[in-house]
């Protein structure tokens, strides 16, 4: 069905592929993984057509869709036949309402009109989409954006559907949910070519397994052979989430001292979008916020950080008590785009503009101990996401905040860069800085937090010192 | 006032895109100059219309008391005062008299029109593609500016110089601390989704299909009638020498 027939690509002069060569048969599913730049983002694109139609380098080679080379098509032709789902749940549509965008990629092909209906009523309700119909996407969560978007492909009735890093932005409700579509477009005999790092949810859909690694194609298994694998040696995340084991059994700091959250209460409209009377929650620890999408973690986190203005509440710790103003002064959110909030031009003045008085010497420590020394002069937008998320925490330091809260901070991660995160909350630790984080990383959790803030409908419903069954129940389930 | 659409409750009042674009049009010529209020309240009234009647009453009404205020500010105040005051309400009363309409009525079309809706009515004025794509875009990024705008804010918040009278002081230091990121970010979102409406087909040379309807209906008649006449009042208002 495909052949990928010994192609290169390079992009300024480094090379992104050698010699991959692969056969994909009708109706396989394929797992494309490896570590971040190993490839697979790129492989992704000459399947699509991307490369060459959008993306420029030097590329070698052809890849074959039932005999015909992909490169010689035009790129609305190969849409006929291939379907893409893209990382990005926010910039893969092109309309603002949900049933426009469900029919866009028919409506470019020009097909029939009646045809189109009927092809409405079958996505709507192979993928259970009754209630997101008519819908503005900017309000939808990011599952049921991604829910979208591949509902949106299966309209055209693709051969092939291609996907790149589906799962990164969902939680573990929706990537199970994401299995059910992966099985769906199985069951319909379509082929299926998933590149992605988070693991988890698919041992039970894919057939086959290649792993790339520095632009070639190092290891092909059949599914059953790879499940029995050492994933971390491969720099892969975890296949069965059952295998982790908890790394913070108790707690880092042996002080016994808390924060008290008092009468934090926040409405949108008439609904009470937080609503927490009275906890406890200890302090200089990894404290890890979980909860399904749209549960409310982030307006808590809002509200913590003293960004919603009608959410005052009280925060007491060190005998102090702390309103919202107060707390603007000591928190900071390290967010998921990091890029909203680097303003300066150089590493150094990022940190420095968040000193009352510049004291270069401490930022140059700051920076040193986060491993940004040798970047001081460069321009923070220049950087990988990573070490953005470096300068933020930094200016966090700098600027002496006592509570971090960091919103998905491994999201779209590989292993290795996930162990850097936990590596720099840990560091934040030993400081003395305490840090919530919101995620739906498992993986992250079990490595670095001590301590879990369940929430569900805008209510604390869970508030406990690191529990590994308790955990599990939350994000095993299945 | 929050962006976005809401469709979900249908109502009679539906424009067709264009003639939300041709008021829009007409409205902006009231920058221009000065008008009595007589003459200038029969557009004024056009936004007021269309927010009221699609979901958008409170800020239909804001828009209306606004406007009321600043055209007493003109014509109470401004005669009796004198000095920096004096300056001041100039300012702002003409600025909310004359741009107040026109932006309320690019919110209107912006919030209550669907891409689709939008290259639909294009392409049923035979408008070629290469104009159509690329201001049906702006529709598409107007509300992701506004996210962006949010989050923005709330960073320079918790870093200790949000939007404050005394950030004001250097007002260039915040159009810069806003323009880098949403610039940043404006590429990457371009190119994500050129990258992704490339993948669906949108280059397809084919005649594309539309599921949605749109048609001149009695309703963008007598908008775009009352909007005509108010225009020729204006017009004439000044060729008539006042």
């Amino acid at each position: 069905m495909i052949n990928i027939d010994n192609i290169s690509f390079s992009y300024n002069d480094e090379a992104n592929l050698e010699n991959i060569n692969l056969k994909i048969e009708k109706g396989e599913v394929i797992l494309l993984c490896g570590e971040s730049g190993c490839g697979k983002t790129t492989l992704t694109r000459f399947l699509n057509g991307l490369i060459p139609n959008f993306f420029d380098g030097k590329r070698d080679g052809e890849v074959y869709l039932n005999y015909d080379a992909i490169s010689e098509m035009p790129i609305y032709e190969i849409a006929e036949h291939m379907g893409s789902v893209f990382q990005n749940p926010k910039t893969q549509f092109f309309n603002v309402d949900t049933t426009s965008e469900l029919v866009f990629g028919c409506e470019n092909l020009g097909i029939d009109e009646d045809e189109i209906k009927k092809r409405l009523n079958l996505v709507v309700s192979d993928f259970n989409l009754e209630n997101l119909l008519d819908k503005n996407i900017f309000k939808l969560s990011g599952g049921e954006k991604q829910k979208i978007a591949c509902a949106s492909v299966s309209a055209v009735f693709p051969e092939v559907l291609v996907l790149d890093e589906p799962s990164s932005n969902l939680d573990s409700e929706s990537s199970w949910h994401f299995e059910e579509i992966v099985k769906k477009w199985k069951e319909q005999g379509k082929t299926v070519i998933i590149a992605e790092h988070k693991l988890f949810f698919l041992p039970n859909v894919v057939d086959r397994v290649i792993y790339l690694k520095d632009g070639k194609i190092s290891n092909k298994w059949a599914i059953d052979e790879f499940k029995g694998l050492d994933h971390r040696n491969l720099g892969l995340r975890q296949l069965n989430l059952e295998n982790l084991k908890v790394k913070r059994n108790d707690y880092y700091s042996k002080d016994n001292e808390f924060f008290e959250l008092k009468d934090f209460n926040f409405k949108y409209g008439k609904k009470h979008a937080l609503k927490i009377d009275n906890i406890k929650i200890p302090k200089n620890e990894i404290i890890a916020i979980i909860g399904r999408n749209g549960a409310g973690k982030s307006t808590f986190a809002n509200c913590l950080c003293g960004l919603k203005r009608s959410c005052n509440g009280e925060l007491i710790y060190d005998g102090k008590s702390f309103n919202r103003k107060d707390r603007l002064k000591s928190t900071y959110m390290v967010m998921q785009d990091v890029n909203h909030q680097l303003f300066s031009e150089s590493v150094i003045d990022e940190v420095l503009l968040s000193m009352d008085e510049e004291d270069i010497d401490f930022a140059e420590e700051i920076l040193s101990n986060l491993n940004l020394i040798h970047l001081k002069d460069a321009h923070p937008m220049a950087l990988s996401g990573g070490e953005k998320q470096r300068v933020a925490i930094a200016s966090a330091i700098a600027s002496g905040k006592e509570i971090l809260i960091f919103d998905e901070p491994t999201s779209g991660l590989d292993l290795k860069n996930m162990m850097k995160v936990s590596e720099n909350l840990r560091y934040l630790q030993s400081i003395g800085v305490s840090s919530f984080i919101i995620t739906h990383d498992y993986e992250l959790i079990m490595e670095t937090c001590s301590h879990i803030i369940h929430i569900e409908e805008g209510r604390i419903i869970d508030n406990y010192k690191m529990d590994e069954e308790k955990l599990k129940e939350f994000f095993l389930r299945n | 006032m929050e962006l976005g659409l809401n469709n979900e409750e249908k109502t009679f009042f539906n424009l067709d895109p264009r003639t939300k674009i041709f008021l829009l049009v007409i409205l902006s010529f009231m920058v221009f100059n000065d008008v009595p209020f007589y003459i200038s309240g029969i557009l004024v009234l056009i936004p007021f219309l269309c927010l009221l009647f699609s979901n958008h009453k409170k800020t239909a009404i804001i828009y209306f008391v606004l406007y009321l205020i600043a055209k007493y500010i003109q014509i109470y105040l401004l005669p009796s005062s004198t000095g920096i005051i004096a300056i001041i309400l100039i300012t702002v009363s003409y600025t909310a008299s004359r741009m107040l309409p026109i932006l309320l009525m690019g919110y209107y079309t912006i919030s209550t029109t669907k891409v689709s809706e939008f290259i639909a009515s294009m392409e049923r004025s035979n408008v070629p593609k290469d104009i159509t794509i690329p201001f049906s875009v702006i529709f598409r990024y107007i509300p992701s500016v506004y996210e962006e705008i949010k989050a923005i804010t709330n960073a320079m918040k918790m870093r200790g110089f949000g939007l404050t009278l005394k950030s004001l002081k250097n007002p260039l230091k915040m159009v810069e601390f806003y323009m880098v990121p949403i610039l940043i970010s404006a590429v990457k979102t371009s190119d994500e989704l050129s990258a992704a409406s490339l993948t669906r087909g949108l280059s397809s040379p084919k005649k594309r299909t539309h599921l949605v309807k749109v048609k001149f209906m009695l309703l963008d008649y007598i908008l775009i009638a009352i909007a005509i006449v108010g225009f020729l009042v204006y017009a004439f208002y000044f060729i008539g020498g006042h």
